[in-house]
């Protein structure tokens, strides 16, 4: 069984419709892509998730368990975490604040000094800007806390919307790099938004592609790298 | 302008500094309010009016000093608080400014009516406190009730400086003071968040007027001043935190004080006022002004 599944998902926002029927699994230690053009609904399909959209109709379920009628929150507490798009750190709190933010769940809480010691070790960056306004930090520092902050919550599933957006090439491959990391070495499931299709379908086990809210095309990563509707389309290789 | 006697200007200036610990105070509850929730609650000061009311009921019934009271008051507001906010904060969240406005004027009205028909505009002071004797410092008179009152302000300001900077529910507060949205996502229930800042933010009103019936009277109008004083200190030091309400507590204490002393007593709203437009004539955002 699938560790997160979107079933016949209908959601937008308010009286505007996004997504059209959209099924999706995400398979546990899996690094699962979706792509798609700007405005296609990727984001709102992680927010949907998260539950910060009008889910008109459709299940999600989470480790069995339907979850489309809990609070933000609650999700958190059950193991979703998400990094939103355009990194959106606490730009008042400093950087040791915003990892503390990140923790605030009974799941994470009692863990924290653990958890805090495995980010500090996936970014050691961070652990030197621990009393830094994160205000003031570069936009590749950014990212990094605004994923160390989603860690914080010990998610078994971590949603990222295009993690690389705005970087400097250099810092796309560390970007990529790290959550390759999250998947072999921490054990995390990775559902991943990105615009950087080629990366993205390199380390992807599987992938989605979304077009005006509706999925057009699906598979392992590796076989939809070969795929000629989607080297057209994107232009990726 | 009129000569001073330099040691009454001073004495005046350490009242001033005094009663500015005890508008912080006063105004930190509406900067919490403000600053987490983005809500304007105009009905501030007239909580200070009810809790100073309330504070003649308790000590006169009671008969125990009105700092004293606090230990009931302070609770109770806690709980007013929360239940206001559950019963008509939490269904204009998300609404137009103009009808939070409406709201909150509209809560303001019903406290101020509320003393009024009970109280019929009368001002009512406690006869007792054991806060009432003067203090000599050398030249310099202080009376103990207000040196009182300003101390407790000083730690009360300094506890929640403690809890917004030092515990998980101040991050959470100041989390959501940031970014709502991603404080959810981060696990944090934002309502919950909304509902006990909202009663701090009230709860610290009965502190305030609980320190102050030692020293004053409460009146149906109380709330007029308060609310006004409040806004002022918010909007000049309200972006910098504890510290920057602080700051600007003593800044319109001292002012008044010195309007005070140097024209008349009539002077002390006018000499407010004045230094309230020139800060913000020269500094739009306020002391501390961010974004
Ligand atoms: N908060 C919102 N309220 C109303 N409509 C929204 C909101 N957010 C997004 N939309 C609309 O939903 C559609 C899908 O947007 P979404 O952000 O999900 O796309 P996306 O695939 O993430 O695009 P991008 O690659 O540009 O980030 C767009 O038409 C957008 O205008
Ligand atoms: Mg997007």
């Amino acid at each position: 069984m699938a560790l997160l599944e979107l079933k016949n998902v209908n959601a937008g926002y308010g009286e505007f419709r996004v997504l059209f029927d959209v099924s999706a699994k995400v398979e546990r230690g899996q690094i699962v892509a979706i792509v798609g053009p700007n405005g296609a609904g990727k984001t709102t399909t992680l927010r949907t998730i998260m539950g910060m959209t009008t889910l008109y109709s459709g299940d999600i379920v989470f480790n069995g368990r339907s979850i489309t009628r809990m609070p933000t929150h609650k999700r958190v507490e059950l193991g979703l975490s998400m990094v939103p798009e355009g990194r959106r750190v606490f730009r008042t709190l400093t950087v040791y604040e915003n990892l503390v933010a990140g923790a605030i769940t009974k799941r994470a809480w009692e863990k924290l000094e653990d958890t805090l010691e495995m980010v500090y070790n996936i970014f050691p960056k961070l652990k030197e800007r621990r009393n830094q306004i994160a205000g003031t930090l570069s936009g590749g520092e950014a990212q990094m806390l605004a994923i160390a902050r989603a860690l914080m919550s010990r998610p078994d599933v971590l949603l990222l919307d295009e993690p690389s957006l705005g970087l400097a090439p250099k810092i796309v491959i560390q970007i990529f790099d790290v959550v390759k990391k999250l998947r072999d070495e921490a054990e995390k499931t990775i559902l991943l938004v990105e615009q950087h299709v080629k990366h993205s379908l390199e380390i992807a086990d599987y992938a989605y592609v979304l077009e005006q809210g509706r999925i057009v095309l699906e598979g392992e990563a590796q076989k939809l790298m070969k795929d000629e509707r989607l080297k057209k389309a994107y232009l990726i290789f | 302008m009129i000569s001073v006697e330099p040691m009454l200007l001073v004495q005046n200036i350490v009242n001033g500094v005094f009663m500015g610990l005890i508008y912080s105070l006063v105004a930190l509850g509406l900067a919490l309010i403000f600053g987490v929730m983005d809500i304007i609650n105009f009905a501030h000061g007239d909580f200070v009016m009810i809790g100073a009311y309330l504070t003649f009921l308790l000590a006169t019934t009671l008969l125990v000093d009105p700092t004293l009271t606090a230990f009931i008051t302070m609770p109770l507001f806690f709980v007013i608080g929360v239940a206001v906010y559950k019963g008509i904060i939490e269904r204009v969240l998300g609404a137009e400014p103009l009808i939070q406005i409406a709201v909150t004027v509209g809560l303001l009205m019903v406290l101020r009516n509320l003393a009024l028909m009970i109280f019929k505009a009368e001002p009512r002071g406690v006869p007792f406190t054991v806060f009432g004797f003067p203090i000599n410092v050398g030249p310099i008179t202080i009376a103990a009730s207000r040196l009182v009152a300003g101390i407790v302000s000083l730690v009360a300001l300094f506890l929640v400086h403690m809890l917004l900077t030092r515990t998980k529910w101040g991050i959470a507060m100041r989390a959501t003071a940031d970014d709502r949205e991603v404080a959810e996502l981060m696990g944090i229930n934002v309502k919950k968040v909304y509902a006990v800042t909202f009663g701090l933010g009230i709860s610290l009103t009965a502190l305030a007027a609980a320190l102050i019936m030692t020293f004053s009277r409460a009146d149906p109008y109380l709330g007029l001043l308060y609310g006004l004083l409040s806004w002022v200190i918010v909007a000049m030091g309200g972006l910098g935190g504890v510290i920057g309400v602080l700051a600007s507590g003593l800044i319109i204490g001292v002012i008044e004080a010195i309007g005070i002393s140097v024209v008349s007593a009539g002077a002390r709203e006018l000499f407010i006022y004045l230094t309230f437009f020139l800060i913000l004539w020269f500094r739009p955002r306020g002391l501390f002004g961010r974004r």
